[in-house]
């Protein structure tokens, strides 16, 4: 009932701290320099105890999340799904409008401005995107973007458990936006701490019903899930850093010359995204 | 008078001669082909499709609109250039089946999307084609970018790239860890593509 002042930051983000902290400390136990001529395209030093959590999350993935998501998507027809991810992506908004200014993008600060001032009202609290249907778009934001944007390198690939990919940057970045949020702020000063919980698991199912059938594709037909899944994610990155602007230079396809990986780079992972910059690049817009 | 006139038709001529070269042909117009091949994938890979017919339809295309010889050079990245004739013989036929059974399961949940050539732009070696697929329910629409590379004279794709995704390079970084992971020989990504292609061709799932 009353307020705990002295607790309110702490304890939403102690799950995520906690589990950073341990995959930060399991990557310091199994940290071995990799040996020049085993790198691989990515930069991914941790990569046994990586590929360790990897295999634990899906085992939990294939026991919990997915029948999970599957009885959601049973249970509640496609619009309701719908009113329910555009509520939660909603109520990112103000999140939203902190990196776009953060990365002086106010083209985009306003695109966000408007979405949540329609979509909170009109949109009855965000539940139908009013403002994508009358051609103001959604686009994708978090503060690991904006250290993207800002230069900062991702480092290692991380598998964190339960959340699944990540790196140093975007998990600073995750914590970030735990720590910022302002609804997760305002639950917990009035005592309803437990609805940022909620408001996690079940944005939680959210996404993961989204991607059933693509990643239940995906597993099912790779080689080597993990490499897979990796390659996306970094490149999946990079692209929301450049904010789609630009299509990746292709590393080489006259293989005449030595690749991009090439054994004497010791990060070439970060040398297939900086090369965005180079003259290759090709403006799509 | 007649001098100028007579000029200016040398001029035409010669245009009507050169012009046409350094573009692309009508035929051979990178937007157009691309444009071609999502109405027929779209088309073709319908859910009703069974499985072993989408297969074969698919396989059509990918041999019509792709560059898969380069593709495959592409993916094997360094172990191309250690790989001996035969080995690189094996792994193009390998890296044909096994991609075109993977795409015909991967992309057989799809259903109803249309595909809408967004712009087009001379790329590094070819061409470079924005698209996006627009789908029914309403949900956002995926961008999708083809790169296009010239193969004597015809454009054939190099790369498709999803959502700043691409295909080629997540094919060739899952490629480089599975033999990394098998001590650098190339033997054991090929038995494993093998395994793949068979139990995906008899699962028909």
């Amino acid at each position: 009932m009353q307020e705990q002042p002295m607790r309110r930051r702490a304890r939403p983000v102690a799950l995520r701290e906690a589990l950073v902290a341990l995959a930060l400390l399991l990557a310091g136990c199994a940290s071995q320099p990799a040996k020049p001529g085993q790198v691989g395209e990515f930069d991914d030093p941790f990569e046994n105890t990586n590929r360790g959590i990897f295999r634990f999350n899906l085992a939990v993935d294939h026991h919990v999340l997915m029948p999970v998501a599957k009885a959601y998507r049973a249970v509640f027809p496609e619009p309701a799904r719908d009113s329910i991810h555009a509520f939660f992506r909603n109520l990112r908004g103000p999140i939203i409008f902190v990196n776009d200014v953060l990365q002086g993008e106010p083209h985009y600060a306003g695109d966000t401005l408007v979405r949540f001032l329609l979509n909170s009202t009109i949109g009855l609290g965000g539940l139908v995107d009013v403002a994508g249907r009358i051609g103001v778009p959604y686009h994708p934001q978090d503060f690991g973007i904006t250290f993207g944007v800002w230069g900062i390198q991702s480092g290692p690939y991380l598998v964190v458990p339960i959340l699944g990919p990540s790196d140093p940057r975007d998990l600073t970045g995750d914590i970030a936006e735990d720590f910022g949020d302002p609804w997760n702020q305002l639950a917990s000063d009035n005592g309803f701490l437990y609805l940022t919980f909620v408001r996690g698991v079940v944005s939680g199912i959210d996404q993961r019903s989204r991607y059933l059938d693509t990643l239940a594709d995906l597993e099912r037909t790779s080689l080597d899930y993990y490499a897979t899944l990796r390659s996306i994610y970094f490149q999946r990155r990079a692209a929301l850093i450049r904010h789609e602007k630009t299509t990746l230079p292709h590393p080489g396809l006259t293989l005449e010359a030595p690749l991009p990986m090439a054994e004497a780079n010791p990060r070439p992972a970060s040398g297939v995204i900086s090369e965005a910059d180079n003259d290759s690049e090709v403006h799509i817009k | 008078m007649t001098r100028r006139l007579v000029l200016a038709a040398a001029i035409i001529m010669l245009a009507a001669v050169q012009l046409p070269a350094p573009r692309a042909s009508a035929a051979g117009d990178p937007a157009a082909m691309v444009q071609s091949l999502g109405n027929q994938t779209l088309t073709v890979l319908r859910r009703d499709v069974p499985p072993a017919e989408r297969l074969a339809r698919f396989r059509v295309l990918f041999h019509r609109y792709f560059d898969v010889p380069g593709i495959a050079r592409f993916v094997l990245g360094r172990y191309w250039l250690s790989a001996s004739p035969r080995q690189r013989e094996q792994f193009v036929n390998l890296f044909d089946e096994y991609i075109t059974a993977a795409y015909s399961d991967r992309l057989s949940k799809y259903g109803g999307e249309t595909l809408r050539v967004t712009g087009s732009r001379p790329g590094p070696d070819g061409a470079l084609v924005a698209s996006e697929i627009v789908r029914p329910s309403g949900a956002p629409s995926i961008k999708v970018d083809w790169r296009i590379t010239n193969e004597g004279g015809k454009p054939r794709i190099s790369d498709v790239i999803v959502d700043g995704v691409s295909l080629a390079v997540t094919q060739r970084s899952e490629f480089a860890s599975v033999i990394q992971r098998d001590g650098g020989q190339v033997s054991g990504l090929m038995q494993l593509m093998r395994e793949k292609t068979a139990s995906s061709a008899g699962s028909g799932e």
